[in-house]
Parts: structure tokens; sequence; C-alpha cells
């Protein structure tokens, strides 16, 4: 006769939000920006849509303090998600090898966070050329 | 850190408080701490704190253990919380505050600190944990060759101790028992990136489906509590991008390859 | 229990590839795209002050490529945070899986359809 009797532990209903997952949470949470942010251009969209007086009230909108604080609220967003998307990225490819050495994994997040830097940088700077020119 | 005086036995002349999580299926309705009042030197790990307690105050504490040395994977528990091998964790930097020691999260208790590893070992049988070779070779044909880089694409995930740690730390596993797991994982990848291996498709099919591979969300702790830095988060990661690309090239693939996952 | 040798196929690439695909466009061009439209444009610094007319917009929104572009960044900004905010309400429990893909995946799907209608009706 057995006398097991395997005793099931719960998981926490917060495991989510306690030590060491928290980081994880914050970042998936990233994706609400982004989200956001797109609502933001399908609004621009649907404004467009209905024509010049309603884009006109769009864009009196994206003056406003409180366009500004969003804007501003989505960017710091926006630029935690590039960091950690990159953290991550590097787990999705099979191991690197250069010289003889596996490419250790924060070396792949730096040129990732680089090249983003660079292709941001490069969109900007082609509207400040647009803008240049006359 | 102490200097460790090799000829002579160090004196215990600090104690530290063991708070571990007792039960016994016979006589317990559940789990319940219970605390420990143990000298320790500093020297010590927390298994032989445990050792302590089991030989000079309570012979009733049950727990795995056996090498002693970070390699035969059995002594896994949560101690202050952190999924850890009780060898390989001294007590001189968890003391003076009290250690609370748990068995491993995400795992069914039979008694005190040991936890019902059956399903583990079925996860691990079922991704055909043996070389499927690529190109059969009789004995007399002579050895498989292997370059040094070729050994070094799998090594990593060679050394997995099976001490499960990872799935203790996965809070998929926790929510999701059928969920393949990192260990699984690193051992289909073991296999799948040896180069003397044929049977890569047979493993991606077989981890194709929800309990597979789609169960992980990169949370990333596996590779974290890895005693052995096999890295398991990437060997899901990097089965997720091949299970995807996989899932759309299986229409332009020949009929005959693979065991096929069911469409 | 044992695990099935030939298990169902998961749906889970499709969006797991969409979640890839927009993940990438905002980590590369996100913070641009935030500072251009958020805060260059509106106040007209670096551009001139006709960059953002109703008549500009129009005709970039009405070139092909320019649809292109709008489709894919709105489209698959939406699918990559629907798959994030699935996978989070799923971590916190937050209610029965159907109605969490209905409210994430569903919505996306909704919106990609509300994008791609608005932008043929603004015409070429």
């Amino acid at each position: 006769m057995s006398e097991r009797r395997p005793y099931v532990r719960a998981q926490p209903r917060d495991w989510w939000a306690r030590k060491p997952y928290l980081g994880y949470t914050l970042r998936e949470l990233t994706g609400v920006g982004v989200v956001v942010y797109g609502g933001i251009l399908l609004a621009g969209l649907i404004s467009l849509a209905r024509g010049p007086e309603a884009f006109e009230g769009f864009r009196s909108f994206l003056t406003s303090p409180l366009s500004l604080l969003i804007h501003l609220l989505l960017l710091a967003v926006m630029i935690w998600h590039v960091v950690t998307w990159f953290q991550t990225m590097p787990k999705t490819m099979p191991k690197l090898i250069a010289n003889g050495r596996h490419v250790p994994q924060q070396k792949l997040t730096l040129a990732g966070v680089g090249i983003a830097a660079v292709c941001s940088a490069a969109l900007i700077a082609a509207f400040l050329i647009a803008g240049a020119l006359p | 850190m102490s200097e460790v005086p090799t000829s002579e036995i160090m004196e215990r002349t600090k104690t530290i408080e063991l708070r571990v999580l007792r039960y016994r299926p016979v006589s317990d309705h559940e789990p319940v701490f219970q605390a420990y009042q143990v000298p320790y030197s500093d020297d010590m790990s927390v298994l032989q704190v445990l050792q302590s307690v089991k030989d000079t105050q309570d012979g009733t504490l049950s727990f795995r253990w056996s090498c002693r040395m970070a390699i035969c994977g059995s002594c896994g528990m949560m101690i202050n919380g952190d999924p850890r091998l009780a060898c390989n964790t001294f007590v001189r930097d968890l003391a003076p505050n009290p250690v609370t020691v748990e068995p491993l999260r995400n795992f069914p208790i039979e008694r005190d600190l040991v936890v019902t590893v059956g399903d583990f070992v079925k996860k691990i049988e079922s991704i055909y944990p043996y070389i499927i070779p690529k190109t059969p070779k009789s004995i007399e044909a002579g050895e498989y060759l292997q370059t040094p880089a070729q050994m070094a694409a799998y090594e990593s995930f060679s050394d997995c101790i099976n001490c499960m740690l990872c799935y203790a730390a996965c809070p998929q596993f926790g929510a999701n028992p059928d969920f393949i797991g990192p260990g699984a994982m690193a051992l289909l990848q073991r296999y799948n990136g040896d180069s003397r291996d044929g049977g890569q498709q047979l493993r991606l099919d077989s981890i194709a489906g929800e309990d597979g591979v789609w169960s992980c969300t990169a949370v990333g702790v596996c590779s974290d509590a890895c005693p052995k830095q096999v890295d398991p988060a990437n060997a899901v990661n990097q089965n997720k991008t091949k299970s995807a690309l996989d899932f759309f090239l299986r229409f332009i693939r020949p009929k005959d390859q693979g065991a096929g996952a069911k469409s | 229990m044992t695990p099935h040798p030939n298990p169902r196929r998961s749906m889970a690439p499709i969006f797991w590839l969409m979640f890839g695909a927009g993940g990438m466009l905002s980590a590369l061009f996100g913070p641009a795209l935030i500072v251009l439209t958020g805060i260059m444009l509106p106040f007209g610094l670096g551009v001139p002050g006709g960059f953002g007319d109703y008549s500009h917009v129009l005709r970039f929104a009405q070139n092909p490529l320019g649809k292109l572009i709008v489709l894919a960044v709105i489209a698959l900004f939406f699918w990559h945070g629907a798959e994030r905010i699935f996978l989070t309400l799923k971590d916190m429990r937050a209610g029965a899986l159907p109605i969490l893909r209905l409210a994430t995946y569903g919505v996306a799907a909704v919106l990609t359809l509300v994008t791609l209608a608005l932008l043929l009706e603004i015409g070429f």
C-alpha cells in the first residue's frame, strides 16, 4: 500500500510581479507603448481620410503640451523596448562562432542597439536633409 | 572571503537558523516550516548543514544528494527563494540571516525536500535523446569524425546535469506542467546541433505543439538559474525560430522527410 | 504524463513571426518615428512647416509605397503589441484564453482592416 500523497503547491497569482519576474513583465509591457503609438498614427490616418479640417484638428492636438508629454513617455518606453529587444533577440539565434570562440550575447545586444541607433538617426537625418533642400 | 584551513576541521563557532519546509504525507495535511539552529563553519555548504541536522538533530529530515560537487544534479532546492544546488550554496554567503529551504518550485512534493521527478524523465525520453546517424556507418568503417568547431556547436547543451533548477525557475512550466521545458529542450538541441545526427526534423516535429517550444515566452530565468552555463533559454528560443520557419517551409519540403506533426 | 510524439501543430508561429517583425521594425525605427511625428513635425523643428500639411501628408499616403509603409508600420505595431499583451494577460490569468485572444488578436485584426480600408479610401 503506497504512502505517497504528493502535495502540489499552487503557483502564486502574482508571480509576474515578484522577483525575478518583474523585469520580464516590464519588458513585455513595452508592447503597450508600441500599440499606443500605433494608435496615434491610426488616429492621424483617420483624420486624414476625413478631410482637411479633421486633419488640422489632429495637427493642433500634436502641438499641445499633453501630446508632447505622451510622446516623451512613449519615447522612453520605446527606448526601453529597443534595449530589451536586443537583449532577448540573441536567445533566438544559434550561438555564433567568430575566430574560433563563441560570440557572447552581450556583444550581439550592443551591436543590435547600435544598429537601431543608426537606423533611427538615419531616418531623422533624411527628414532634416529633405527639409534643408529648396 | 574567509581563509579555509585545509589541515584541520574548522571549529563551528557560529549558529545559523535553518527554516525548512517539511511535509510528511502520512501525518501532515500540508507542508509546514520547521526551524533548526545549526552550528556551522565558513567552509560549509547548505547541503552540509542539512546533513548536520539529519545526523545530529532530526533524522526524519529527507533530501536528495550524492556527489557534493555540483555534477550529479540531485540536491536542487529553493534556498531563500532561489533555485540552487545545496552543495553549491555556501552558508557564509547567506549568514547571519535565517536561511529558508524549500523543495524545488513547480514540482509536487513527495516528502520534505524530495520532489516528484517522473514527468521530467518522461520529457527527456520523448525528444529522442540519442544520435540518429545522418549516414549510418558500420563499426568496421570506423568512427564518426567531428571537428572541434562542430563539437563547440552543441557542447554547452551537453553539460546539462538534469538538476531541474531551470524548471523551478520557469514560470511558464509553473503555469503549464505539460510544457516540455528548458532542460529537455537543451538535450534536444544537444542532439539537433550534433553534426553526426540526422534526426532534426523528427525532434522539431515533437516540439511543434503548444506544450513544445510555444509555451515559452522568453522569460530567460532558466539560463540564470543553470549551475552549468548550459543556456537552456537559447536552446528553447532558437528552436522557436526553427519551428516557426518549419511551419511555413514544410509545404515545400520533400514529402518523405520527418514523421510529421499533425497539421 | 508522457509527451505526445506527434503533437497537434500550434498556430503560434504566425503570431510569433508578426510579433518579431513588428518588434524589429519598432526597435529600429520606433524612436525616430516618435521624435518625428510627435516633436519635430508638429513644432516644425528641422523640417519646414509645410511638411506636416494636409496636402503633403495626403500625397504621401496616396503614393503606393507610402501606403505600404503606413500599413506596415501601423499593422505590425498592433500585431507586435497584441501578442505581447495577450501573453502578459495570460501570465496574469486575466481571463479565459478565447476572450483574451479576441481582445488582442481580434482587435489587431480589425484595426489592420480599418487601416487598409482608410488607405484605399483616400485613393491614389
